[in-house]
């Protein structure tokens, strides 16, 4: 059963079609999106989780159509993502940071209830926090995390809310290989329980990692399917080639 | 000791002492400075509602006075026009507020930084020049005065502001319930979605938290305190006038506040306090006493970006080893 399914999705940015007609259903376990630089897949995400609206298409998550939907009402609906660019809640603790994700699922704007008191939104919390192996940092200011903590952190924000759905976006980037692999065992994990689509540029990672691998090339899907038939692909290897020929 | 145990026992002693001030200025024969506390309360109050917008939800406010214009007028205009005694004037006060607060904001939210200061200055603006010309309403130029209505009549009880300790416990225990009530908002869910959308609103949204609802709340809330710390200056001086709905006083509230501490619940108290007694001692010798006040304020942005509160919780973690 597919979660998310995506019908002749497009987003203009004036001239450029950065994402061009995309039908995708996506569906249990990992799914990788890949692509060139400025393939599109950041965009088509910013799309999926209603930081930007389609230019024309329609999205719809868990049977429901959520085209026209703010980002906030997706995560409601069990959406949940991070960001290329990490972002957490600098100023606050690190449990203060997974407290507000959890409790976004009963009563988030209780004005009276102190928050202190709330225990099963801190047990939430905390087991978000173990899942991603960051329990020992709870008390610490998020700000002060080293970066390879704030990108684990933010995923475990985003599995606070308990989502049906979690977007990654470029997960392990920045990370020194041997996090790089502890993450990489952790997202494995998750995804027994979570559906996940991942955008990440370290081929290991999305080749060791994925169910599914979906190519993406100047806004269209350019390929489509498991990890093995992929990299055997000719366009796939051309899209690529030609990125490195640019990059020399 | 933990710094949190610290600052409780500060306040509970400060609480002590601003209730026993009147008794203890009057044994030092310096019952003028009463009067002073008194006004510092209410401005206290005012600058707690900029603190609200910019300290809990990064929305900097430059115009705070417009909502305690609203409640200065809803005093005014309800004793002096609609006979009305002090409490339900009071609450005409402050739902005049609120409201105006409410509309307000449903444009204002939806801007932020430099965009956001501006539509609420412009609002102010717009109210205190049709404050000037509706004379009939507000007094124009002359402003409104009134006979401040008892504040308890029970027979052979009888409470009145013209008594300047009565006047000062009466605004004291409405000012403290004003802060103890922002202290519980802090410490709710709601305390931390404002946090949550002043760290990172692009994230809090991804979360699930509707931002313009959450800021639109902080804004309604702000512009009541706001309101009623207008309420309490009409009845404190028995008076309403456009000139404290000009946006000098929101500039005002939002200096107290920085300097005092954004984001601290007492910071901007502190802050209306100690730029409020340089003003009354400074202002009889010297004329151009707002270049002390300047100074006073660059050189607490410089050395304690988190103000005299943020400094001070800076400082005390620092003692206590951590």
């Amino acid at each position: 059963m597919s979660v998310l399914e995506l019908e002749g999705v497009s987003r203009q940015f004036g001239g450029l079609r950065a994402v061009d007609g995309v039908t995708l259903s996506i569906g249990s376990g990992i799914t990788a999106l890949i692509g060139p630089n400025g393939a599109g897949k950041t965009t088509l995400f910013n799309l999926m989780s209603g930081l930007l609206p389609v230019s024309s298409g329609r999205i719809r998550f868990r049977g429901q159509d959520i085209t026209k939907l703010p980002a906030h009402r997706r995560a409601k609906l069990g959406m949940a993502r991070t960001l290329q660019i990490k972002q957490v809640f600098a100023g606050l603790t690190v449990l203060e940071n997974t407290w507000i994700a959890a409790r976004q699922r009963h009563r988030p704007l209780d004005p009276f209830r102190p928050a202190a008191n709330d225990r099963a939104t801190r047990a939430a919390a905390e087991a978000a926090l173990e899942t991603m192996g960051l329990e020992a940092m709870a008390g610490r200011q998020a700000g002060s995390l080293a970066y390879g903590d704030i990108a684990l952190l933010e995923i475990a924000m985003a599995l606070a809310t308990q989502p049906a759905l979690l977007l990654l976006d470029e997960p392990v980037c920045g990370m020194s290989p041997s996090e790089t692999e502890r993450t990489v065992a952790r997202i494995r994990t998750l995804s027994a329980t979570t559906d996940v689509v991942i955008v990440e540029h370290d081929m290991d990672v999305v080749f060791g990692l994925a169910d599914r691998v979906v190519v993406l090339a100047e806004g269209r899907v350019l390929a489509d399917g498991p990890p093995a038939v992929i990299a055997r692909e000719p366009a796939v290897r051309e899209a690529y080639l030609g990125e490195d020929e640019e990059a020399a | 000791m933990s710094a949190l145990s610290v600052n409780r026992a500060l306040t509970l002693l400060l609480l002590i002492a601003l209730v026993a001030a009147p008794p203890l200025l009057g044994w030092m024969e310096v019952d003028f400075w009463l009067v002073v506390l008194t006004e510092i309360l209410i401005w206290g109050l005012l600058a707690s509602s900029a603190n609200l917008l910019f300290g809990q939800v990064g929305l900097l406010s430059f115009g705070q006075a417009l909502y305690f214009g609203f409640g200065m007028y809803g005093v005014a205009i309800g004793i002096d026009r609609f006979g009305l005694g002090l409490w339900p004037a009071m609450g005409l006060g402050i739902a005049a507020s609120l409201g105006m607060a409410a509309v307000a904001g449903l444009v204002a939210v939806r801007l932020t930084w430099h965009y956001f200061a501006i539509i609420t200055v412009v609002f102010s603006l717009i109210f205190y020049f049709l404050a000037l010309r509706l004379k009939p309403i507000t007094g124009g130029d002359d402003g409104l005065s009134f006979a401040a209505p008892p504040i308890l009549d029970w027979g052979s009880l009888r409470l009145t502001l013209g008594d300047d300790a009565t006047q000062y416990w009466f605004v004291l225990l409405i000012v403290v319930l004003a802060f103890a009530l922002q202290a519980r908002l802090r410490a709710s869910a709601l305390g931390r979605a404002f946090a949550a959308v002043r760290e990172g609103e692009r994230k809090a949204s991804l979360l699930g938290i509707d931002v313009l609802r959450v800021r639109w709340i902080a804004f309604v809330i702000a512009g009541g305190l706001a309101g009623l710390a207008g309420a309490l200056f009409a009845l404190f001086g028995r008076y309403a006038s456009a000139t404290h709905m000009y946006y000098t006083v929101s500039g005002e509230a939002v200096v107290w506040t920085v300097l005092g501490g954004a984001g601290t619940l007492l910071g901007p108290a502190i802050g209306a306090a100690l730029l409020i007694l340089v003003r009354e001692e400074l202002s009889t010798v010297w004329e151009h006493y707002p270049l002390i006040v300047g100074a006073l304020t660059i050189a607490v942005v410089v050395f304690a970006p988190k103000g005299i509160a943020g400094g001070w919780n800076l400082m005390l973690a620092r003692v206590l080893g951590r």
